[in-house]
């Protein structure tokens, strides 16, 4: 069955013409249900792929720092306090989140509500660190670093935007009763993409920042 | 939503209403249908294969003219190569996954099907910028800054557009199967295409961030050269190019089951063999310099060829049982696997050669590694080809033309297992021999190569427009879902949906029913 098929209403029987049609057997197909799991099987593998190239990113900033020793980012202030504040920022939607699954699962739509509205206001938080961070560490892409550096932060950044994107899009959907307890996939899909992004952030914060 | 104004019918004239409905022009760019989506797929691919094939041919005859060797340094040699795995055997092969895997899982739709087209454009209009790019001296490693920053540009496009139609392809797997169809009983080229997917999505991944650091870099073009070479090639080369023949497992073993029409025995062993092979085609982590050449690099090219001996076992012991309704598309698979033996044997050969390299052995590796991207590349194509002419009732709605689909496939057979033993024997005897005669066969078996890919092409327009839907009677009787709008009237193809599938070959099950479905152990 297509996806626009399987997204419609279910139709609604006429009512009986008769005693007999009343108890006749009907021939309407029961109310069908979008596929379970497809936007989150999709998801996985979309934010694989998304983790691979920063992955990628990262090893490459990795081994070009080890080439360059001392000299690596020498001329930069990289001080930790901000990137401990995003990565506690981080920390904290990861349970926000997944009160957002937790409340859809339950039909609790006020509680999905608050809780995707917060994670979102982390995840602002989270885009404003680094605009701050960027300004502090002075880092210009002209300079040795600054390609990798930006490659790396800036890759990471787009994902979290695009996850406040997908989060934004699936509270529109959830506002418009498409998901509840019997289809919970959209906010499920979204926190698996947002999870992706905060550990990814974690492998970040560790080899680029506490490490330097 | 209420309409309150309602118009009266006369208001709007026949002529009026007729211009809504859209041109021929506009279904095709705006379907969301994954047949068509999967044919232009197919045919964009072939026509590509040609174009690239052709590039190959004319740097061997470039090298030819300069007196030199064959330069594989050389921007028309690594964008014909790119251009030919990214514009030629990949997308034939999603093609042909996007039109049939929905049909084989018993979907009407891919998943994300707007997705899947968005994926078809971006790679058709990317593909055509790198074919522009290196016209004008781009491409991959090409000497103009400008078209080498648009040539890497595309291919990174081209990488992001082929992840996301297998992002659609393994969703449908996943979830569009009906009900009874387990993960142990979906066909074996849909088996075959969830397991090349994750691969192509994280190996496209790992070389689409160097395309990213390239274009960030701001650098030369000697600087994107050695982008190329240290971020993007490794993807050419063992065990990475394994997963250009993922997909060729899977046909081999649906089309040998319905030559013979018989159950493949040990389906599990296949599906697991199919599985392994797709583990020890993950090579991400052989893109830096230390990542080859050490032991784990050996054990994952030797393990390689394991699965591949295992399959051949299992599909020689099919054939033996019941002789097969002989077919192009059959033949063609059987040597595409050939091929992929020849693949295997040039992974092994640069695997020993680097064990005992000075002292036991003294190949060229680099030969021996060009022999075995070839060997893969020919034999995904030909595959490609062999599938679309064995599943063209399904796929392009009419039995292919055996004429056609024999010369094509071997064409493609020809073309390619020349170009790979060209460079195998360069690897086995070293690159100081009769160069002039090498550049001649590498121009000579690109041109044949390019020759197969416009065969497939006028194979795949002639029959798509030739024919109209033919009677079943034309070749072995199908076996998996994707056969019942071809072959059950109506009212059966209803039947079949509605059955709850019990063993891996449902139309089998169909036909015989009241016999035993229980799988073979």
């Amino acid at each position: 069955m297509s996806d626009t098929a399987t997204l419609s209403p279910p139709e609604v029987a006429s009512p009986p013409e008769s005693p007999q049609a009343a108890v006749a057997p009907t021939a309407a197909l029961p109310p069908t249900m979008p596929r379970r799991r497809e936007l989150i099987f999709g998801t996985v593998f979309v934010a694989a792929g998304v983790a691979m190239a920063l992955l990628t990113l990262i090893g490459s900033y990795l081994a070009t720092r080890d080439a360059a020793g001392a000299a690596w980012l020498a001329d930069n202030q990289l001080a930790l306090t901000q990137p401990n504040m995003q990565m506690l920022t981080l920390g904290m939607s990861v349970v926000t989140m997944q009160w957002a699954v937790w409340s859809i699962c339950r039909d609790d739509r006020y509680h999905t509500y608050l809780a995707i509205g917060v994670t979102m206001l982390l995840g602002i938080a989270f885009v404003n660190q680094s605009t701050f961070l960027f300004k502090e560490a002075g880092i210009a892409i002209t300079q040795p670093e600054g390609p990798l550096f930006y490659a790396v932060t800036l890759g990471h950044l787009a994902m979290v935007i695009a996850g406040l994107v997908f989060l934004l899009l699936m509270a529109f959907r959830t506002l418009g009763g498409q998901y509840s307890s019997r289809q919970p996939d959209g906010i499920g899909a979204a926190a698996v993409f947002w999870y992706a992004g905060v550990a990814l952030y974690a492998v970040i914060w560790f080899a680029v920042y506490i490490q330097k | 939503m209420t309409l309150t104004d309602t118009r009266s019918s006369s208001d709007t004239p026949p002529a009026a209403a007729g211009s809504l409905s859209p041109t021929a022009l506009e279904r095709v760019i705006g379907t969301g249908e994954h047949e068509a989506i999967g044919r232009t797929f197919i045919m964009g691919s072939l026509l590509l294969m040609a174009v690239s094939a052709g590039a190959l041919a004319t740097g061997a005859l470039r090298s030819l003219s300069n007196g030199g060797p064959l330069d594989v340094t050389d921007n028309l040699w690594n964008s014909a190569l790119v251009g030919m795995v990214l514009m030629g055997a990949i997308p034939l092969l999603l093609g042909l996954a996007i039109c049939l895997i929905p049909l084989q899982v018993g979907s009407k739709a891919i998943a994300f099907p707007r997705a899947a087209a968005l994926s078809l454009w971006t790679w058709l209009v990317s593909a055509v910028i790198f074919a522009i790019s290196l016209g004008l001296d781009g491409g991959v490693g090409g000497a103009d800054l400008e078209a080498s920053r648009l040539g890497m540009l595309s291919m990174g496009s081209m990488m992001v557009a082929l992840s996301l139609g297998a992002v659609c392809v393994a969703t449908t797997v996943l979830s569009h199967r009906p009900v009874g169809m387990s993960l142990a009983r979906v066909p074996f080229f849909s088996w075959s295409m969830l397991v090349a997917a994750p691969i192509w999505i994280l190996t496209f991944g790992s070389t689409t961030a160097h395309v990213f650091l390239g274009q960030i870099s701001q650098a030369n073009a000697a600087g994107l050269a050695l982008r190329y070479e240290v971020g993007v090639a490794w993807f050419l080369r063992a065990p990475t190019v394994y997963m250009l023949a993922i997909p060729v497992l899977g046909i081999s073993c649906d089309l040998v089951a319905q030559g013979c029409g018989r159950r493949m025995a040990r389906y599990g062993t296949v599906q697991a063999m199919i599985a392994m092979f797709g583990v020890f085609s993950f090579g991400a982590w052989t893109q830096t310099s230390g990542g080859r050449e050490n032991i784990l690099w050996i054990a994952f090219v030797v393990l390689g060829a394991v699965p591949v001996l295992g399959l051949l076992g299992l599909i020689a012991d099919t054939l033996r049982h019941r002789k097969p309704v002989v077919s192009p598309g059959l033949v063609g698979v059987l040597l595409a696997f050939l091929l992929l033996l020849g693949g295997m044997l040039a992974g092994i050969l640069e695997a020993l050669n680097t064990t005992g390299s000075g002292t036991l052995f003294s190949f060229e590796a680099a030969g021996l590694g060009w022999a075995q991207s070839l060997f893969l590349l020919s034999a995904a194509f030909i595959g490609g080809l062999s599938a679309l002419s064995a599943w063209s009732r399904v796929v392009l709605r009419a039995s292919a033309p055996g004429a056609i689909a024999s010369a094509a496939i071997a064409a493609g057979l020809i073309g390619g297992g020349l170009l790979a033993t060209v460079f195998l024997i360069q690897g086995l005897t070293g690159f100081g021999l009769n160069l002039s005669f090498y550049n001649v066969w590498v121009a000579v078996a690109a041109a044949v190569l390019a020759l197969s890919a416009l065969l497939g092409l006028m194979l795949a327009l002639v029959t798509s427009r030739g024919h109209a839907r033919q009677p079943a009677s034309a070749g072995a009787a199908g076996l998996t879902l994707e056969w019942a709008q071809d072959e059950l009237s109506p009212e059966d193809q209803a039947l079949v949906m509605r059955t709850i599938v019990a063993s891996p070959y449902p139309l089998l099950d169909f036909r015989f029913t009241g016999e035993a479905v229980e799988e073979d152990k």
